[in-house]
């Protein structure tokens, strides 16, 4: 089906030069979630009624001639683990069923302040714990280029309600790299800011030194736009620090002579098309003036152990707050109190979060914790050192984002093992701080989308949205092609 | 090798309650996830790192200062049961 994504710069000047009202626009976004979503699953509740009283405001306040604000009357989805007041958020959860937060996520409360019109909570796997969306208690989202596919995970959703143009951009949240990898899924843009600089106040917990929220757009230009708005300092948040700058003036910077790091272990056990999908990204680069500078890093071959176990960890401590008490499902049939905790959490969790509690318990268990919890926190630290000596001699460093492209359906079923090793390049990010942002490089043999991965150093965002934003016009939409059934306007 | 008592003793420790019949399955998930997890052993980590922080993140105190907060009976909506400003469990007999 042939498709018109519109980026919001073109939204608001449809707006402004009253060719089509938000009410409009946003009736039309209502109309395709009804008929797209019973396919897709990328909704798991729809907000039409509050987006349609959002966008009456914004009519108003065009009628009235204001300008409006950067996102002020974009139709977008938010991950169901970004709490919304009034607004049922699950998480993707039997246990979380029902409940109704009290107030707003720093990020929404700053997107509604805008006027952002949202359409719905998007489907997500089970406590964000999943690389296909399919560890959801509502089933999965499917890729819209081919619903035989998945569109990845955790923020599954996010990325098929973008790609199936059923929302104008995404937030999701990225632990280990569940914004980038169904970015990578769908032909997106996704950008997992520097820890600390989007806040994570109201977010539900993974694992809170590795979370971060952000942006699913369909180009980099709207990512930029996107993480513009919501990177600011937040009280509430004990790790945030917000931005240093915009990063969307400094899109248009020439890349001649920046210097792009590619490290040889990111390519070990990449699929060929996806090695030769990247050389072709890493040659355009070369061709705008960058420097290539190949390096070695050995530690990466650490990551996705340390990943695992922190977050793990983690994990079994942030989910203990669920006991059936204060919130949430709740066993009917118990003995006593400890009997109903055990219950309520062995009936309301799904296997891999119980699975996921049960290894971080493990590794911090009496006579365990040293060698795993104290070893991997170690070994973070010298993963956070080599990445720190990588960008002494590199601005930015290029990677892939997932070693295939979409998974088929029912990937998650099989050795939970093969699902972690997936994460294999998208996880450093996370043990390190850094911004990292998948952007689409290229298809495979059966039109899936590739994606590959650009890394930076702590709070240096603009620079990666910068290479991505030029590679992207060099390539003058030709990696959107056929991408997203449509072209990008 | 993870055992069936590890796995017990996890599970009463993560408070969660394992069907018999699952034991055996988790246990072979376990020891995998745990046999992969053990390959960090092998890793050399550099010795003077030591992990405390990323970012150079440090606590952010902020003074003690009394606000307004969210009413009681707003936020004992999402509990199953109780009243009059309680948490209720009920003593029962599994039937």
């Amino acid at each position: 089906m042939e498709r018109t994504f519109s980026k919001i710069k073109h939204i608001k000047k449809l707006f402004e030069t009253k060719q089509v009202s938000c009410t409009e626009l946003t009736s039309e976004y209502l109309d395709r979630i009804e008929e797209e979503n019973k396919v897709l699953n990328a909704y798991i509740r729809i907000t039409g009624e509050e987006a349609l009283q959002t966008a009456k405001k914004v009519d108003e306040k065009i009628a009235r001639g204001e300008s409006l604000m950067p996102l002020e009357g974009i139709p977008m989805s938010l991950k169901d683990n970004i709490s919304t007041n009034g607004i049922e958020t699950t998480c993707g959860s039997n246990i979380l069923k029902g409940y109704v937060p009290i107030y707003d996520a720093t990020v929404w409360n700053i997107l509604k302040n805008q006027n952002a019109v949202l359409l719905g909570k998007t489907n997500m796997d089970e406590f964000a714990m999943g690389s296909s969306c399919e560890t959801s208690c509502f089933g999965g989202a499917l890729n819209p280029h081919d619903t035989r596919h998945v569109a990845g995970g955790s923020s599954g959703g996010a990325a098929s309600s973008v790609a199936g143009n059923i929302a104008v951009y995404g937030l999701g949240s990225d632990t280990g790299g569940s914004v980038r990898q169904p970015a990578s899924f769908c032909g997106l843009v996704g950008l997992k800011p520097t820890y600390g600089t989007v806040s994570r106040y109201g977010l539900i917990a993974y694992a809170s030194s590795l979370d971060q929220i952000g942006p699913i757009a369909s180009c980099v230009e709207d990512a930029a736009c996107i993480y513009d708005s919501i990177s600011v300092y937040d009280s509430n948040d004990a790790t945030s620090r917000g931005s240093r700058s915009k990063t969307s003036d400094k899109l248009d910077r020439s890349i001649k002579g920046m210097k792009i790091g590619v490290a040889k272990e990111f390519f070990d056990g990449i699929r060929e098309d996806i090695k030769k999908s990247i050389e072709k990204a890493i040659k355009v680069y070369e061709d705008l003036g960058a420097e290539i500078v190949y390096f070695n890093m050995p530690q990466i071959k650490n990551v996705l152990p340390v990943y695992y176990i922190i977050a793990c960890a983690e994990a079994s401590s942030n989910l203990g707050r669920y006991d059936g008490i204060r919130y949430g499902y709740k066993s009917e049939l118990y003995s006593d109190v400890n009997d109903m905790i055990c219950k309520t959490r062995s009936e309301g969790f799904g296997k891999e979060v119980q699975r996921r509690i049960m290894l971080g318990t493990y590794v911090l268990s009496a006579g365990y914790y040293d060698a795993y919890y104290k070893k991997a926190q170690k070994l973070r630290g010298s993963i956070i050192r080599a990445f720190k000596s990588a960008f002494e001699s590199c601005d930015v460093l290029l990677a892939p984002t997932v070693p295939t492209t979409a998974f088929e359906l029912n990937f998650t079923s099989k050795d939970p093992i093969e699902t972690y090793l997936t994460d294999i390049c998208t996880v450093s990010a996370n043990i390190a701080g850094l911004p990292a942002l998948s952007i689409p490089c290229g298809f495979d043999d059966k039109g899936l989308p590739i994606g590959m991965q650009l890394i930076a150093d702590s709070f240096e965002d603009a620079k990666i949205l910068n290479a991505a934003y030029q590679y992207e016009q060099q390539m003058n939409g030709e990696i959107y092609k056929h991408c997203n059934g449509g072209e990008i306007i | 090798m993870v055992t069936r008592e590890d796995i017990l003793k996890i599970a009463k420790l993560s408070k969660l309650s394992v069907d018999e019949n699952e034991i055996e399955q988790i246990t072979k998930d376990m020891s995998e996830i745990i046999g992969f997890a053990d390959t960090i052993n092998s890793a050399v980590e550099d010795e003077d790192v030591e992990f405390d922080d990323i970012n150079d993140i440090v606590n952010a105190f902020h003074e003690d200062v009394v606000v307004d907060s969210y009413d009681r009976e707003e936020i004992l909506k999402n509990r199953s049961g109780g009243e009059n400003g309680y948490f209720m469990i009920k003593r029962r007999k599994v039937k």
